[in-house]
């Protein structure tokens, strides 16, 4: 289990992805778009450099180091890839790559939700009816 | 008919005296043959148990009585279906070797003896019990002149009166001599048949007399029994599977059944097993066969290794939903189930809370002890204090982070004047 001192979960592994190790590979994967692909690798990025952006954020964001120190600290965040900070993720469906009206609990947009539910494949799904 | 080999049983009733019939042919043939009496399965409605109960216990009594003329066909044949005479063969070859060491014979066995004992008893067919103990296994009936129905009830009496008077006297009883008279008279050729029959009683009483009395050698049935001995050769399970072929003859035969065996517990099974176990050495093994045993071959980690490199590279496409989810559990995809909040943190349990909450011994190198600097990592260290959700090396890399950093940064902060102290 991967732990970080981020809230952010864990993130999806794909066989797809490009590994460290091996060559470049045709990026041949099972995301339904480029973008779905693109928001997993800031994902995966954001996991990789969240404690330093946390470290450093921590010397920015308080009263008592001076202010030298945070200019510099400010520049050093700044630096890092742009695909590391967490604020670039889009919680997209997971069926469709749709960036807008998704549920984040079931991850789903709100047309797939309806399909699953629909056909009973939603756990303790109902219509409402009151 | 129910006997077109068809497994139901149309009632008990109606199949007894059938089959009762076929049971009793059967039993006729294999009593011929001097076997055990054998119920096969192509008999119609044995199937049905309770048939099986209803008829057997029939069958058997009629077998295995030695009174009953029609059947019997021998002393041996009955001796062997009730089974007395194995048991008693064993006893007797336990007591051989004691009884020639107590009473020494001329050369016979102990069996041999008891078995011409046997076979010199007649039966003496009386309605007067005797005090002494008569023979256990009868001999050949022997067959009186039967007389005439006219006078059958005063010879009867007058007989019966003879022979309680007794008989231990060398010479016949006058009142049977008087009613052999009697009956002879009854007949045509009166004197004839008066000689014969005292003649025939008197060897009868010869007979009686010399089995009832004291043998030439000095031994009867009485003393043989009295001097053997109850050999244990503890053959239980032997013992008891003789007695099962005789558990249809009782009503109760259920409960004798799981006494005789026991149920294997209890202090009666414990007796059994450790006189099993107690017994002469067999001596087919020598005592150095068990030393040469090699150790019992452990799994090295190797071999765990090496079974996980051949399951990853004959890595199967998961046949079912079932086998997915389980490759998934094993790569970290899935968690495991129940879900279990610290799942990754079994070490973490063993680490005593003391080192997660007194983290100033970490501030005590690299850091300034003055000055903002270490008021920021005092604080740094009291959140990770709080924190629960980290581990301890988690939080010395943190601190030890910050240490890196401030070396690095020590320029700035000296010309900021921060590491004024």
């Amino acid at each position: 289990m991967a732990t970080s001192l981020t809230a952010l979960g864990s993130i999806h592994h794909t066989t797809a992805f490009r590994s460290p190790v091996c060559a470049v590979e045709q990026v041949r994967g099972y995301y339904v778009n480029w973008k779905m692909l693109r928001d997993v690798k800031r994902r995966k990025m954001a996991f990789e450099y969240a404690d330093e952006r946390l470290r450093i954020n921590a010397l920015r964001k308080n009263t008592i180091l001076p202010k030298e120190l945070q200019e510099v600290a400010d520049k050093e965040i700044a630096d890092l890839p742009r695909d590391s900070c967490p604020v670039r993720i889009r919680n997209r469906c997971v069926m469709t790559s749709r960036p807008r009206g998704v549920k984040k609990k079931w991850r789903l947009s709100r047309i797939v939700f309806r399909h699953l539910s629909d056909h009973n494949q939603m756990s303790g799904i109902q219509r409402a009816m009151w | 008919m129910c006997c077109d080999g068809c497994v139901t049983c149309v009632s008990a009733r109606h199949c007894r005296p059938l089959y009762a019939f076929a049971m009793y042919r059967r039993v006729f043939l294999s009593l011929s043959h001097f076997q055990q009496p054998v119920v096969f399965p192509q008999d119609a409605c044995i199937y049905s148990p309770k048939c099986i109960s209803a008829a057997t216990p029939r069958i058997f009594r009629a077998a295995a009585p030695c009174g009953y003329r029609g059947l019997s066909t021998g002393s041996v044949l009955c001796s062997e279906i009730k089974d007395e005479p194995p048991p008693l063969k064993t006893k007797e070859k336990a007591q051989e070797e004691r009884a020639e060491e107590t009473s020494p014979q001329t050369g016979r066995s102990g069996k041999e003896k008891l078995l011409a004992l046997l076979g010199d008893m007649k039966v003496q067919v009386t309605t007067k019990r005797r005090a002494r103990p008569m023979a256990a296994a009868p001999g050949p009936v022997q067959k009186r002149p039967e007389p005439r129905p006219g006078e059958m009830e005063s010879t009867i009496s007058m007989f019966q009166e003879a022979t309680a008077a007794g008989g231990k006297r060398d010479t016949l009883n006058p009142a049977l001599v008087a009613a052999a008279s009697a009956a002879a008279a009854s007949l045509p050729d009166g004197s004839r048949v008066e000689s014969e029959l005292l003649q025939q009683l008197r060897k009868h009483e010869a007979v009686v007399q010399a089995q009832a009395g004291q043998r030439a050698d000095g031994r009867t049935l009485g003393n043989i029994i009295a001097n053997m001995k109850v050999g244990r050769r503890g053959h239980p399970n032997q013992q008891g599977a003789r007695r099962a072929l005789d558990d249809d003859e009782d009503d109760g035969a259920a409960q004798r059944h799981a006494q005789a065996r026991g149920v294997g517990g209890g202090p009666d099974g414990e007796r059994k097993r450790r006189s099993q176990l107690t017994g002469k050495r067999l001596n087919i093994f020598s005592k150095t066969a068990g030393q040469d045993a090699v150790a019992a071959p452990t799994l090295t980690l190797w071999d765990l290794e090496l079974a996980n490199a051949i399951a990853a590279a004959v890595k199967a496409v998961p046949r079912n939903g079932f086998e997915e989810m389980i490759q998934w559990t094993k790569e970290g995809k899935l968690w495991r189930y129940p879900i279990d909040n610290e799942a990754g943190l079994e070490e973490e349990a063993h680490v005593p809370f003391h080192e997660h909450v007194f983290l100033e011994r970490h501030l005590e190198d690299g850091f300034p002890k003055r000055g903002p600097v270490r008021h920021f990592m005092e604080l740094v260290v009291l959140g990770l204090a709080k924190n629960p959700y980290v581990t301890v090396n988690q939080k010395v890399q943190h601190i030890a982070w910050f240490r890196d950093y401030f070396r690095a940064k020590e320029d700035i902060l000296s010309e900021a004047g921060a590491l004024q102290n």
